[in-house]
C-alpha cells in the first residue's frame, strides 16, 4: 500500500490534478466567501442607510406635528410609511416618553435600545432611534424596527446562488483537468517510452504527431533531435573508426620506424665492430710490431708507432663506446638481464652519488629481442631523466617476468613531476609508443617531492613476445 | 439676600458663636418660606406653553423657546411648548380641554378663553399697542386701500386678529373685502408677508410684530400702505386649573425679567421691552371687534 501511495503521489498526472483542483477549490471559497461577505456587507449598509436616511427624514417631519400636537395628521402621514416592507414597526414617543403613535408589530417596553448596525442584530430586527427636533429643541423620540428577515433571505439566496456556481465550476474543472490530464500524461508517457528506446540505442524510434499543441511540437522535436543523434553517433562513430585505424597505422609506423632504427644500430654496430674494428685492430697490431722493432733502432720510430698506438687506442674505444650505445653487444650475447645490469653498473660509475638497486624476479629467459630492445631502451631513457630532472639519491629498478607478462618499475626519490605540465621532451612519449607498440602499458606515478615511478606491462601471450626455443 | 450678612458677622465673631447661631436660625425662617413659594409650580408638573400659531412651527419654536426654557428654569418644572394646526384648533383645544397651562395668544382669542374656558390674565407684553398692517411690494403701484380694490390680498385665517382688523379697516374705508378684492387665506403671518413678497398676492395684510420680526431685506421691499386701529398687546393668561401660587410665581418672573441678564437675553431674543401685570379691562373693547 505504501508502495502504491508514493507511485500516486509521485505521478505527474495526479499531481497535476490535485494541484489543479485544490487551487481551484482554495481560489473559489476565496471568492465565495469574498463575494458572501461583500454583499452582506452591502445588504446590512443598504439597510443601515435606509434606515438611518428614513428615520432622519422623519424625525425632521414629525417636529411640528409633535409641537402641533397634530397626531392624526402625523399618523396618516406615517401610515403609508409602515407599509414599507422591511419596516417592522415604528412609534413616535414624546417628551415624556409616552408613546403617541405605535404602528406595526412594535417591540414591548422597555424600548430596544438603538443599534449601530444590523450586523450587530441578534433577535432579527435593527432598532434604530432618533431624537425629534424642532429649531434644535427634542420634541420627542422616533423608533423604529427593521426586520432582518427580507435581507437575510436575499442574502441566503446570494450564498446559494454563489456556492452552487463555485460548486459547478469545481465539478467541471475537475472533469476537464482530469481529461486534459491523462490526455497529457499518456502523451508524456509516449514520449518518456520513446526516450527510453532512445536511450537503449534504438534511434529508429520515432513519436506520432496527434496534435499541434506543445506536447506535439516536444514530440515533434523529439523526432528531429533523435534524427540529428541518429547521424551525429553514425559521424562520430565513423571518425572513430578513422580514428583507431590512423592510431593503429601511426602506431605500427612508430614501431616499425622502432625496429628500423634499431635495426639500422644494429647493422651500423656490427659494421663498425666487423669493419673499421679489424682495421683498428690491425693498425694497432702494426704499430705494436714497429714499436717493438724500433726499441733498438731510431728512438722517433718508436715514439711514432707509440702514437700511433695511442691513437688507435683511442678510436678503438671510441667506437666501442659507440657499439655500445648502437647496439649494447651484450644485450644479443648475454642476455637482457646482464646488458641492463652493466648500463646500470656504467650509469652507476658516472653517478656514484645515487644508491641504485636492481632486482630480477621470475623466468626472463627466450624474451622476443623487440621486447629486450624496448625494455633496454626504456631503463636507458628513465636512467637518462633521472640523471637531468630528478635530482635523486636513490634508484629502484624492479623487472619480473612469468608466462603472462614481463614487469618494468623505475622508481627514484627525486622531486617529482607535475603532471599537469605538459613536459617539452619525447622521453615519455618514446616510452609509451615502445611499450603501447608491444601491446604494453605505461604507466607513470609521480607527485611533487615524492618522486617518479614508471610501470611497464608487456603481456607475452603467443610467439609474437616469445623467440621459439 | 438678608442671610448673607448674616453668615458673615456669624464667621466673624467667633466669641458669640452660639449666639450667632441662634439669631441665624431665627432669621433663616422667612428665607424658607420664600424658597418654597418660588417651587409653587412644581406640583403642577410639566407645565405646557401654549402659542398660538401666528408664524411657522420652526420659528416658533426658535423665538419662543428661550422664554420656555427661563420660565422652566426658574419654575423648577419643564415648561413645554405646544401649539396647534391652525388657530381654530387651538382655540378649540383652549376653549374645550384648557390644554395650556400658559396661554400665550392674540388679545382677542385671550377675551374667548376667559369667556368660555376661564383663562385668567397674568401679565401682557409691555409694548406699545400693536395694529395690522397692509403691506405691498415697492414696485407694485399699489398705494391707497382703494387700489386694493379687485387685487388678491393676502391674510391670515378668518379668526385671525389681522384679518379682523383688516376687514374692518376695509370695511370703513368702504371697501367690502368679501366683494371688492379677493381674500388669500394664508396659514400664518409670515405666510402672508412672503406670498405677496413673491407675488403670489398683490397685497399682504400681517399684525406689525412679525412684519417688524422679518427679516430686513423683505421688510425693505415692502411699502406699507395702510394700518389698522391698535389693540392692547399680547396677553398672558394662565389656565383655571393653575394654582393661584404658581400663576403668581409666573406673573413675578415675567414682570420682572427685565432684572435679570437672564431675563433680558429673553426678551432681546423676543423682540419684547419686557411685561407688566396683567389688566383684563383694556382687552374688553375688543368684544366689539368679535361681534362683528
Amino acid at each position: 500500500m505504501h508502495r502504491k501511495s508514493i507511485t500516486l503521489f509521485q505521478s505527474l498526472r495526479f499531481r497535476l490534478i490535485a494541484s489543479v483542483v485544490s487551487i481551484e477549490i482554495i481560489m473559489l471559497s476565496l471568492l465565495v466567501w469574498n463575494n458572501i461577505s461583500i454583499i452582506q456587507a452591502t445588504h446590512t449598509d443598504r439597510l443601515r442607510d435606509t434606515a438611518t436616511s428614513m428615520i432622519q427624514q422623519i424625525a425632521r417631519t414629525s417636529g411640528n406635528y409633535m409641537v402641533a400636537v397634530d397626531y392624526a395628521t402625523l399618523e396618516d402621514y406615517l401610515g403609508n410609511i409602515i407599509d414599507y416592507q422591511e419596516l417592522s414597526y415604528l412609534v413616535i414617543l414624546d417628551r415624556d416618553e409616552h408613546a403617541v403613535i405605535a404602528l406595526g408589530t412594535f417591540p414591548a417596553q422597555p424600548w430596544p435600545a438603538s443599534e449601530a448596525h444590523p450586523a450587530q442584530v441578534t433577535d432579527g430586527v435593527f432598532d434604530v432611534s432618533d431624537v425629534i427636533t424642532v429649531a434644535g429643541q427634542p420634541m420627542g423620540r422616533i423608533l423604529m424596527g427593521f426586520s432582518l428577515s427580507l435581507m437575510d433571505e436575499a442574502i441566503r439566496k446570494s450564498r446559494t446562488r454563489g456556492i452552487s456556481i463555485a460548486a459547478a465550476e469545481i465539478i467541471l474543472t475537475v472533469i476537464v483537468t482530469v481529461l486534459i490530464g491523462l490526455g497529457l500524461t499518456r502523451r508524456l508517457g509516449i514520449l518518456a517510452a520513446a526516450a527510453q528506446e532512445v536511450g537503449k540505442g534504438d534511434y529508429s524510434t520515432r513519436i506520432p504527431i496527434e496534435t499541434a499543441d506543445e506536447v506535439g511540437r516536444t514530440a515533434s522535436a523529439f523526432n528531429h533531435m533523435v534524427t540529428e543523434v541518429s547521424n551525429r553517433t553514425q559521424q562520430l562513430e565513423e571518425a572513430e573508426s578513422q580514428s583507431r585505424t590512423l592510431l593503429a597505422e601511426n602506431r605500427n609506423l612508430v614501431h616499425t620506424s622502432l625496429n628500423v632504427q634499431e635495426e639500422e644500430r644494429k647493422h651500423l654496430a656490427r659494421e663498425l665492430h666487423d669493419e673499421l674494428g679489424q682495421c683498428i685492430t690491425a693498425i694497432q697490431a702494426d704499430a705494436e710490431s714497429i714499436r717493438d722493432l724500433s726499441r733498438e733502432g731510431d728512438k722517433r720510430i718508436e715514439t711514432s708507432a707509440s702514437a700511433i698506438l695511442d691513437v688507435s687506442s683511442h678510436i678503438y674505444e671510441v667506437v666501442h663506446a659507440m657499439m655500445q650505445r648502437l647496439r649494447p653487444g651484450v644485450l644479443d650475447d648475454l642476455g637482457l638481464v646482464e646488458a641492463l645490469k652493466e648500463e646500470l653498473s656504467t650509469w652507476q660509475d658516472r653517478h656514484p652519488e645515487i644508491e641504485a638497486n636492481f632486482d630480477v624476479a621470475g623466468s626472463l629467459d627466450g624474451l622476443d629481442e623487440r621486447i629486450n630492445i624496448t625494455i633496454y631502451r626504456i631503463v636507458q631513457e628513465c636512467l637518462t631523466n633521472i640523471t637531468r630532472h630528478a635530482g635523486a639519491t636513490r634508484v629502484s629498478i624492479s623487472l619480473s617476468g612469468n608466462i603472462d607478462r614481463l614487469v618494468l618499475s623505475v622508481s627514484d626519490n627525486g622531486k617529482g613531476l607535475d603532471q599537469s605540465t605538459p613536459s617539452d621532451g619525447l622521453g615519455l612519449v618514446g616510452m609509451r609508443e615502445r611499450a603501447e607498440g608491444l601491446g604494453g602499458e605505461f604507466m607513470l606515478e609521480s607527485k611533487k617531492g615524492a618522486g617518479v615511478t614508471i610501470r611497464i606491462r608487456i603481456p607475452l601471450h603467443g610467439k609474437d613476445n616469445r623467440t621459439d626455443e | 439676600m438678608q442671610i448673607i450678612p448674616v453668615r458673615s458677622q456669624q464667621r466673624r465673631t467667633g466669641k458669640h458663636k452660639l449666639l450667632a447661631v441662634i439669631i441665624c436660625c431665627l432669621l433663616t425662617t422667612p428665607a424658607t418660606i420664600t424658597a418654597g413659594e418660588k417651587g409653587n409650580c412644581r406640583q403642577a408638573g410639566p407645565l405646557v406653553f401654549g402659542i398660538l400659531p401666528f408664524i411657522s412651527i420652526e420659528q416658533l419654536v426658535f423665538r419662543f423657546t428661550p422664554l420656555a426654557n427661563y420660565l422652566s428654569e426658574n419654575l423648577q418644572v419643564p415648561v413645554r411648548i405646544e401649539t396647534a394646526p391652525d388657530f381654530v384648533e387651538f382655540a378649540r383645544r383652549t376653549h374645550e380641554e384648557s390644554r395650556y397651562d400658559i396661554l400665550f395668544t392674540a388679545p382677542h382669542f385671550f377675551i374667548r378663553a376667559n369667556q368660555k374656558a376661564g383663562y385668567r390674565l397674568i401679565a401682557s407684553v409691555d409694548s406699545p399697542e400693536m395694529w395690522a398692517v397692509i403691506v405691498v411690494p415697492k414696485q407694485n403701484d399699489i398705494r391707497t386701500l382703494q387700489d386694493l380694490e379687485g387685487k388678491r390680498l393676502a391674510t391670515v385665517p378668518p379668526l385671525g386678529l389681522a384679518t379682523l382688523l383688516v376687514r374692518k379697516t376695509l370695511f370703513e374705508a368702504g371697501i367690502d373685502p368679501d366683494v371688492d378684492l379677493d381674500m388669500v387665506i394664508t396659514p400664518t403671518h409670515d405666510a402672508s408677508l412672503l406670498s405677496s413678497y413673491h407675488g403670489v398676492t398683490d397685497a399682504s395684510a400681517l399684525m406689525q410684530p412679525p412684519f417688524e420680526a422679518a427679516s430686513k431685506k423683505v421688510r425693505d421691499s415692502m411699502r406699507i400702505i395702510a394700518r389698522t386701529e391698535s389693540t392692547p398687546h399680547i396677553p398672558i393668561s394662565v389656565a383655571p386649573t393653575l394654582g393661584e401660587d404658581c400663576a403668581a410665581e409666573i406673573t413675578d418672573l415675567l414682570v420682572n425679567m427685565g432684572s435679570t441678564p437672564e431675563g433680558k437675553a429673553v426678551l432681546q431674543h423676543n423682540r419684547f421691552t419686557g411685561y407688566r401685570p396683567g389688566d383684563t379691562a383694556i382687552y374688553e373693547r375688543l368684544n366689539d371687534l368679535l361681534s362683528r
